[in-house]
């Protein structure tokens, strides 16, 4: 991995333990310039994974706590009257100045709220009362649905878990993780020894050059045959959408970027995969017990990766 | 399934009914095998299989189940209660409807999606291979056949055979055949052999291919081949050939379509049979004869060629069909009859049965003749495509030379059953390591990997350095293959050797 960005995950492992493969994938996402979503239950460390990124990275931190009051306007800001200019002022909302928000529970708020919040992800500008202000750059949400406890709430639908970038677990920390951890908070808050390794401007030169990175015919053409046969799959019942193979590109581009490398491979679309396609597919109701991962499985078992022999002489001529 | 077991009663009626109107012993055996289906374990459970609904009609809980929610239709079926079933499975609102106790039953998964599961988890199986072996056993057939017309006892023997089939079915049915001039104590061996050949290697590529059609297919050709030559097999040679045909017809799980397909393709031949065959009844024969003069009438349009029948053929045909089944006819009129009857089949033999045996003719003459160049045009073709290949290797474009030269390292690996199969480059160090290759060797293979991707992914140029990298792999691949081989993989990599020279 590149040192810039080791130097950024060994940063957020001080305070949170055993998690490097989530951190990694975090850090991918945010050099793709994408959404992540996570999906846990509570206390795993989600808020933490976030306020440490946003210290180690600078990122301006907003948290929203939604619940079924929080209102679009709470987000994107209102025009309210001013009787002393006898005109209308607005005032920013929690995304106007911020970089990185952690929206936590995102199931609580109510749709209108959650479809607020998907727009400004989807454009990266809010537009309030015919007057559009765009937002930071790089603006990068981080939120999280609790799968557990989800009575009267609203869990996002399909269409609207389609925008996030990748939708990542984190799972129990085991053993070892756990004790470090319970060691470190003997003294101080760990969070407090997180420190700024990474600057605003380096990391959209970073996003910049993520962009550079290419992806030949082959990958392309491997990425589109995935998401065809995701499509013709027997199980499933709603495939991956346009929009996942563009971000499956993106994910694969940056992760070969990680790697040090300015070319995507198969291997990278392979690597981000199940992240980018799991919460894309929807199974049929005779899918049984398959899981959406196993669908995937599936996918990268038949589909054959452009490294495959016989694809040779097609779109591998350059 | 009450209307599935109707359907079958009338149709064991109907058979019934035409077992004891018709003699022809072909129709006879395929009505015969009809009534014998239910002993095939699938069809059985198709057609008798309880539902596990207590007393209570079917139709009014199929009712309620659409009412009722989804989740409730997809839980199964129903049964009354028993004692011991816990309450918690009870469906009290179709308890409540039908006064009496009724719990859920609980399964696993419908049939339909444990097939869906199978049928997903098939992947689908290398195809060149396939098609190679195909292609070997249609020229071994071909040959043998071909054989079969160069060697003259093969082919008197062959007409010795047919002979002798005209004999058995002449012991059976009411027709005379013209016998083929055969030498005495011809042998029918050889022919025996040579003809069992294609007819084993058609069976195999019906047994391996699990295709439904192809069976549907030669079951078809048997029916027709005894209806126009008037052949029949003996009863329990048809018999065993049906229940062949319906369990490779059943070779894949039963779906409700096999089993009217089975019932619809048996009602269509042994209407077929009826028809174009005289009986001993006079409706059915008048009936049967009517189909047969418009067929010829037809045919005789077609050809050019007059079809009149004798006069007087029905009735004759009648009386003497009729002393033949009651046992006490002369055997002067059996011959004559026969007479009859091979008179007018030469009638309606149409003429384009000549040109289909001519035009097969010619069809095999052809095959004869490029039968012995074809392994030539097969290899050199791939000798072309390997020098092509070659010719990369010392391409000006070194990153195309890089991707070359590696996927012929990769076709090695491949030769020694050493490939990972769909797994990208990148993993294949491990999988190396894990077959046992050296880690030295190992260590290079995953140098190379890298260029090879660079290569293959980017836009970068490559060095000449990174193409000696790939040649002295390539090499020490040669090595290290040649020295694991086994006795089989020998002779692999000395004709993969040969092929690259």
């Amino acid at each position: 991995m590149r040192p810039e960005l080791e130097k950024v995950v060994s940063e957020i492992e001080k305070a949170i333990a055993g998690k490097r493969s989530v951190i990694e994938k975090i850090l991918t996402a945010l050099l793709a310039d994408g959404h992540v979503l996570l999906d846990d239950v509570p206390g795993v460390g989600k808020t933490t994974l976030a306020v440490a990124l946003s210290r180690a990275v600078d990122l301006s931190y907003k948290r929203i706590q939604f619940t079924p009051d929080v209102l679009p306007s709470d987000l994107i800001g209102f025009s309210i009257y001013d009787r002393e200019s006898g005109g209308f002022v607005y005032r920013e909302g929690a995304l106007n100045r911020a970089g990185l928000v952690l929206g936590d529970e995102i199931n609580r708020a109510s749709s209108k709220t959650q479809s607020a919040l998907l727009e400004a992800m989807e454009e990266r500008q809010v537009t309030v009362d015919g007057n559009t202000y765009p937002l930071l750059q790089p603006f990068l949400v981080i939120a999280t649905q609790n799968s557990v406890g989800t009575a009267g709430t609203q869990m996002l639908p399909y269409a609207q878990i389609d925008r996030f970038l990748v939708r990542l677990s984190l799972g129990y920390p085991d053993y070892e993780a756990q004790m470090s951890m319970l060691r470190d908070r003997q003294g101080t808050n760990p969070l407090n020894l997180v420190q700024r390794v990474l600057t605003r401007d380096e990391l959209l030169s970073m996003q910049r050059s993520v962009q550079q990175v290419t992806s030949v015919d082959a990958v392309l053409d491997y990425i589109t045959r995935l998401t065809l046969a995701s499509r013709e799959h027997g199980s499933v019942d709603v495939g991956i959408s346009p929009r996942g193979a563009v971000f499956l590109d993106r994910m694969a581009k940056a992760h070969a970027w990680m790697e040090n490398r300015d070319y995507v491979t198969g291997s990278d679309v392979q690597s981000v995969f199940h992240d980018v396609c799991a919460h894309r597919i929807l199974l049929r109701e005779q899918a049984g017990e398959k899981t959406p991962a196993d669908v995937l499985d599936d996918l990268l078992k038949t589909v054959k990766n452009p490294d495959h022999r016989s694809l040779f002489g097609g779109v591998h001529k350059k | 399934m009450r209307k599935r077991q109707i359907a079958y009663a009338l149709w064991i009626l109907l058979a019934a009914c035409l077992f004891f109107f018709e003699n022809n012993a072909g129709t006879r055996v395929v009505l015969f095998a009809s009534l014998l289906l239910p002993l095939l374990p699938d069809i059985r459970r198709a057609l008798f299989a309880q539902d596990q609904v207590g007393s209570v009609p079917r139709r009014i809980i199929q009712t309620r189940l659409a009412h009722a929610d989804r989740e409730e239709a997809d839980s199964g079926s129903v049964r009354s209660w028993v004692p011991g079933d816990p309450i918690n499975r009870i469906h009290w609102k179709l308890s409540a409807k039908r006064d009496i106790l009724l719990v859920r039953e609980q399964e696993k998964g419908t049939e339909r999606e444990t097939m869906r599961r199978s049928r997903i988890e098939v992947l689908p199986a290398p195809r060149s291979g396939r098609r190679a072996f195909l292609f070997s056993a249609v020229l071994s057939a071909a040959a043998a056949l071909i054989l079969l017309l160069l060697i003259p006892e093969a082919r008197s023997g062959a007409l010795a055979l047919a002979n002798r089939i005209f004999r058995a079915s002449e012991a059976v049915n009411a027709y005379k055949y013209d016998y083929f001039p055969v030498p005495e104590n011809t042998g029918i061996l050889p022919a025996a052999i040579l003809l069992a050949v294609p007819l084993i290697i058609y069976l195999i590529l019906m047994l391996l291919s699990g295709s439904r059609i192809m069976v549907f297919l030669s079951a078809a050709a048997c029916a027709l081949f005894q209806i126009y030559f008037g052949l029949s097999f003996p009863a329990w040679a048809n018999i065993l050939l049906l229940i062949l045909f319906i369990l490779l017809f059943m070779g894949r799980p039963l779906q409700k379509r096999a089993l009217f397909l089975t019932a619809a393709c048996t009602l269509l031949l042994t209407l077929t049979v009826m028809l174009l065959l005289p009986g001993p009844n006079t409706a059915v024969e008048s009936a049967s004869e009517q189909v047969r003069d418009s067929l010829s009438r037809v045919v005789s349009e077609i050809t050019g060629t007059s079809a009149e029948l004798p006069a007087g053929v029905n009735e004759t045909r009648h009386v003497h069909t009729q002393s033949l089944i009651s046992g006490d006819g002369e055997a002067s009129a059996k011959k004559e009859f026969r007479l009859i009857v091979t008179e007018e089949e030469q009638i309606s033999m149409p003429h384009w049965v000549n040109y289909l045996k001519i035009a097969l003719l010619l069809l095999l003459t052809v095959l004869v003749i490029l039968l012995p160049f074809v392994p030539f045009i097969l290899i050199s073709a791939k000798r072309k495509k390997a020098l092509e290949e070659r010719n990369i290797f010392q391409s000006d474009h070194i990153s195309d030379a890089v991707c070359a030269i590696f996927r012929h390292i990769i076709s090695w690996l491949e030769a020694m059953d050493l490939g990972a199969g769909n797994l990208p480059y990148r993993q294949w160090t491990d999988h190396l390591l894990r077959m046992g290759l050296p880690e030295a060797y190992a260590a290079d293979f995953r140098r190379c990997e890298f260029l090879f991707e660079e290569a293959a992914y980017s836009t970068h140029t490559m060095k000449e350095e990174d193409r000696r990298q790939l040649l002295d792999l390539l090499k020490k691949t040669e090595e290290t293959m040649k020295s694991r081989a086994d006795k089989g993989q020998k002779f692999r990599l000395r004709y993969r050797e040969w092929l690259w020279l």
